[in-house]
């Protein structure tokens, strides 16, 4: 295996000599070009490839969501196909529980896990509509750039959340140009931006766009249970302008003047509009309603802008994130700020990407499939590197799982089953405690109260105590013998055989009370605890 | 603004604190620490590791929004005053409400701010801005001042948590982008700990498993220094830590002693146990005593409440002073508003941000003062009004802390107290 790679990076120089995405070959060919171009350049080792159950684990969680059952890990793992990987990015690309996890992970990306509502927080239950919805979109592989304009057009039944959580012009302002452009015009909201040549002017003329949009919650109850979260109408009035305070103070009110600011697009092109309709009157709303659908709809105006192919921020920005999602870091860092002090890890490469998913059509899944495909991707887990995002790639990222894997996981790992995996959801408990364990930054910080909850938590214990059906009283219970049983455990929880030493010492911590089934069982729970709560658990590597 | 803003930044401190976290883990990683985690639970050892760090705060937190013309801008004469007498106090000039008997006794150590005038006048909105220094309405995750506090007066040695919440009636605004870190530690009203808190199993089976969860994680560290498996590693340390140090929260025994002097209900208890809190070298502690919102019948709730009050704050600063923590521990009396002058006409006040009164003691602050005042009525500041930002860069400027120090949210870089906020000087020692 060693050997291949050495004769790979060997190919690898020799293609340094070619300009980057001069080819018309395959994607995954040119990111592991320019990713070892950026090794050369900075003086890295290349790193080892993933071991096969790293990158099972890895995969698995990045587009299912979840661990793998014991059958799947062994069936991948005795598979001796040299083209198993690829394979089995294949069936897990095809498998429904990707649209699952993707809509789970934009939702995350576009409403952070702590977004508030006019009304309070958006729970887990309250996003659940806008995640099958985008669930939905992502089983359809619609194109990226079509999922964009209809969560901005937000007519479907579902995809209206990402309005009514960023309700106010300046909200959503923000969140459009963070979320679909990475790049945070908010700055220039109350000073000219920093470091870039926007100013006041060019926010209040992004806000001119969205400053007639309003969002409003369906009365009535909601669906029974409340599974699926409140309901939301996005409409949009026909008149409503964007003002801006100047310096100047009006003589009569004593009052900085405000003047309104005609809608202007991000790179500097005013939007040429019909005369308003003179006499135009807003027609009174009740309670849930929506002004009609205007004859002249400056929100689909600048939706077009946006999608067109030749935008300069649309494509980039999600090129950037997706990369992100399976990688770690962005090409840019952090995936919503470029600007022209936060220079691009890879430039070369990002610029390439770019080009080709516009040239595939916004195709999400394609892109994915390449990135997961590269050798860039599937790098080694090991290493002297201590950063859990390394900057120019030279070990596989950690991130912790997040409460929505985690949870689906340890069904999978104590032996419940996909089904029961599928149906679980996030407790409340799990949510708080588990629910946002990184700093403002991104860095992973451990709570106090993460790790009581795992210690004591009824909720944790309950799935480590050996249970009518579970695996701990499967294992408990089963005639096979101790090798086997430990096998069976490492297998079911970390996706891999136990090394010869764990599996002694576990046999040993397993069998030290064999003649009470109290404290037998008590081991058995302990064993399990130790496997789900330890760090080769809590983070994907 | 033409400053570059380097993207990504975080401050030195952090970094220094992570890294005594790793050195805290590598000294660990031989195992043999486990057994010696028993010893830094002694408490002449935690008696040790508090002189060593540096200041704390204990915030007393008035839930429902107290009413300063009943405690300390009285009003007598005035049609405002209602019917509580003013009582003279240790301190010349400054007289308080007759139900503050054991505070009068204090006020030397007080520096009362009657001229606070703050925006937010509702209890969700006004309890965040009191606790964060900010808007809620900027929908930033802010850290409240406990938060803060613990960030740059942890000990990352302590088996405590940095920063405890005794009740949560003054409610949770955690840690916002400092990170679960930070976040608060919540225990109940008297102080007694979550049911979570306490172990699941005997502790031969905690330790038993204890080492084969230490056996798993040495051999996944040993080629892999990843930072979040360090922090992974490090908080399941020091929960631990903290499952054998949990008796620091257990006051029972002293407070059969105690109780007499603090009032034996839960706000006594809790403000006995912020007392051994940090004397064990907690750094922050917020006991809440709830039920102020008195709409109706504001001189029956506000006297039944004060005569809790009482005994409890004056105890509890006797208590800092003669263990001699409290020229170290800032102890702050605040809400989340004040009360109308204006008494309504079931006799209640109603909510009030526009001329109300925050009290510190303790902690570097010059006591036997008043700072700023209220006009004639109470109904508006007539000199050196405050804002929530100037207490709060008043408080962190006494405790150590830089009142301009810069975190980032993503790229955004974000102030521990907004521009424009002035510490009060006179009051800094």
């Amino acid at each position: 295996m060693s050997a291949l790679r050495l004769l790979l990076s060997a190919l690898a120089v020799s293609a340094l000599l070619r300009p980057a995405g001069a080819d018309d070959g395959r994607l995954r060919d040119t990111i592991d070009r320019e990713i070892r171009a950026g090794w050369a350049k900075e003086k890295i080792a290349a790193p080892a490839q993933s071991s096969d159950p790293v990158f099972l684990r890895r995969v698995y969680l990045d587009l299912v969501g979840m661990i793998p059952t014991a059958e799947e890990a062994t069936a991948f793992l005795e598979d001796t196909d040299p083209k198993k990987r690829e394979k089995l990015v294949g069936t897990l690309l095809a498998d429904p529980r990707f649209a699952r996890q993707q809509s789970h992970a934009w939702d995350l990306a576009m409403l952070g896990r702590s977004a508030k509502l006019v009304d309070g927080t958006v729970g887990h239950r309250n996003r659940e509509r806008f995640r099958q919805w985008l669930a939905k979109q992502f089983e359809a592989n619609e194109p990226y750039d079509r999922i964009a304009t209809k969560i901005l057009r937000a007519e479907d039944d579902g995809s209206q959340l990402f309005f009514a959580v960023n309700s106010g012009t300046d909200e959503m302002v923000t969140a459009v140009s963070r979320v679909f452009l990475a790049t945070q015009i908010q700055c220039a909201k109350c000073h000219d931006h920093p470091y870039e040549p926007w100013t006041q002017k060019d926010y209040h003329g992004m806000a001119g766009f969205f400053v007639r949009t309003m969002t409003v919650e369906v009365p009535g109850k909601p669906e029974v249970t409340n599974q699926k979260g409140k309901r939301y109408l996005v409409g949009e009035k026909a008149v409503g302008e964007a003002l801006f305070a100047t310096e100047e103070i009006d003589p009569k009110t004593k009052k900085k003047q405000s003047v309104p600011i005609k809608p202007k697009f991000l790179n500097g092109a005013v939007l040429t509009e019909p005369e308003a309709p003179k006499d135009y009157v807003e027609p009174k709303l009740k309670p849930g309603e929506v002004p009609p659908k205007p004859a002249f709809s400056r929100r689909e105006k600048f939706v077009e802008w946006m999608t067109a192919t030749d935008n300069p921020y649309f494509a980039r920005a999600a090129v950037n994130r997706v990369w992100a999602q399976f990688m770690g870091r962005g090409f840019v860092h952090p995936v919503d700020d470029f600007n022209s002090q936060n220079a691009p890890s890879n430039p070369e490469l990002l610029k390439a990407i770019e080009a080709a998913f516009v040239a595939h059509k916004f195709d999400l899944k394609w892109l994915v499939r390449e990135i997961v495909n590269s050798e860039a991707y599937q790098a080694t887990d090991l290493g002297p590197v201590a950063d859990a995002m390394p900057k120019h790639y030279e070990r596989a990222r950690i991130r912790p799982l997040s409460v929505e894997e985690l949870t689906a996981s340890l069904h999978v790992a104590t032996g419940l089953g996909l089904e029961s995996a599928l149906k679980a959801e996030p407790s409340s408990q799990m949510l708080q405690y588990l629910g946002q364990p990184t700093d403002g930054q991104g860095r992973f910080q451990g709570s106090l109260s993460e790790h009581l909850f795992l210690h004591n938590g009824d909720q944790f214990r309950g799935l480590c105590r050996p249970n009518k059906g579970n695996l701990p009283e499967k294992l408990l219970t089963g005639s096979e013998g101790w090798d086997a049983k430990v096998e069976r455990l490492f297998l079911s929880v970390l996706s891999r055989p136990p090394t010869s030493e764990e599996k002694e010492r576990f046999v040993k911590y397993l069998t030290a009370d064999p003649k009470d089934p109290k404290a037998a069982a008590q081991r058995m729970e302990d064993a399990v605890w130790v496997l789900v709560s330890c760090s080769e658990f809590r983070f994907n590597r | 603004m033409n400053r570059i803003i380097p993207a990504g930044a975080c401050n030195s401190g952090h970094h220094l604190s992570r890294r005594s976290l790793m050195k805290g883990l590598l000294t660990t990683a031989g195992g043999a620490a486990v057994a010696n985690w028993g010893a830094l639970t002694h408490s002449q050892t935690i008696a040790a590791e508090a002189k060593r760090s540096g200041k704390r705060c204990i915030m007393l937190y008035m839930e429902g929004g107290v009413s300063q013309i009943d405690t300390f801008d009285m009003k007598p004469g005035r049609p405002t005053a209602g019917p509580f007498l003013p009582i003279r106090t240790k301190v010349n000039g400054i007289q308080i409400c007759e139900y503050l008997p054991n505070i009068a006794k204090h006020v030397d150590k007080l520096a009362i701010i009657r001229s606070m005038k703050t925006q937010s006048v509702d209890h969700g909105i006004g309890g965040y801005h009191m606790h964060t220094c900010y808007p809620s309405s900027q929908r930033v995750p802010h850290p409240e001042i406990g938060a803060m506090v613990a960030k740059y007066g942890e000990n990352p040695d302590s088996d405590l948590p940095s920063f405890v919440k005794i009740g949560s009636g003054s409610g949770l605004y955690g840690a916002g982008y400092l990170g679960p870190q930070f976040e608060p530690f919540v225990v109940a009203d008297d102080g007694k700990l979550p049911g979570f808190a306490n172990p699941s199993v005997a502790a031969d089976v905690q330790d038993r498993r204890g080492e084969l969860l230490n056996f798993m994680e040495e051999r996944f560290a040993e080629q892999r220094p990843g930072e979040p498996f360090a922090a992974h590693r490090t908080s399941e340390l020091r929960t631990l830590r903290l499952v054998k140090a949990r008796k620091a929260f257990d006051v029972s025994a002293e407070w059969e002693r105690a109780k007499a002097r603090y009032g034996n209900g839960s706000f006594g208890r809790a403000c006995f146990t912020a007392l051994k809190l940090v004397e064990a070298g907690v750094p922050f502690v917020e006991a809440s005593h709830t039920g102020y919102d008195s709409h109706n019948d504001n001189f029956p709730v506000h006297k039944a409440n004060l005569q809790v009050l009482d005994p409890a704050w004056a105890s509890l600063l006797q208590d800092l002073q003669d263990r001699g923590l409290l020229k170290d521990t800032l102890v702050v009396w605040t809400s989340e508003f004040g009360r109308t002058p204006a008494i309504n006409f079931q006799a209640g006040r109603d909510h009030f941000g526009r001329a109300w009164t925050v009290v510190l003691a303790g902690g570097g602050i010059k006591g036997g003062q008043h700072y700023g005042a209220s006009n004639r009525d109470g109904f508006e500041v007539q000199d050196n009004p405050v804002n929530e930002g100037d207490l709060f860069a008043t408080m962190y400027k006494t405790l150590g802390i830089n009142p301009r120090a810069k975190h980032f949210l993503g790229s955004r870089p974000i102030w521990a107290t907004p521009d424009g906020s002035k510490p009060i000087e006179q009051l800094l020692g």
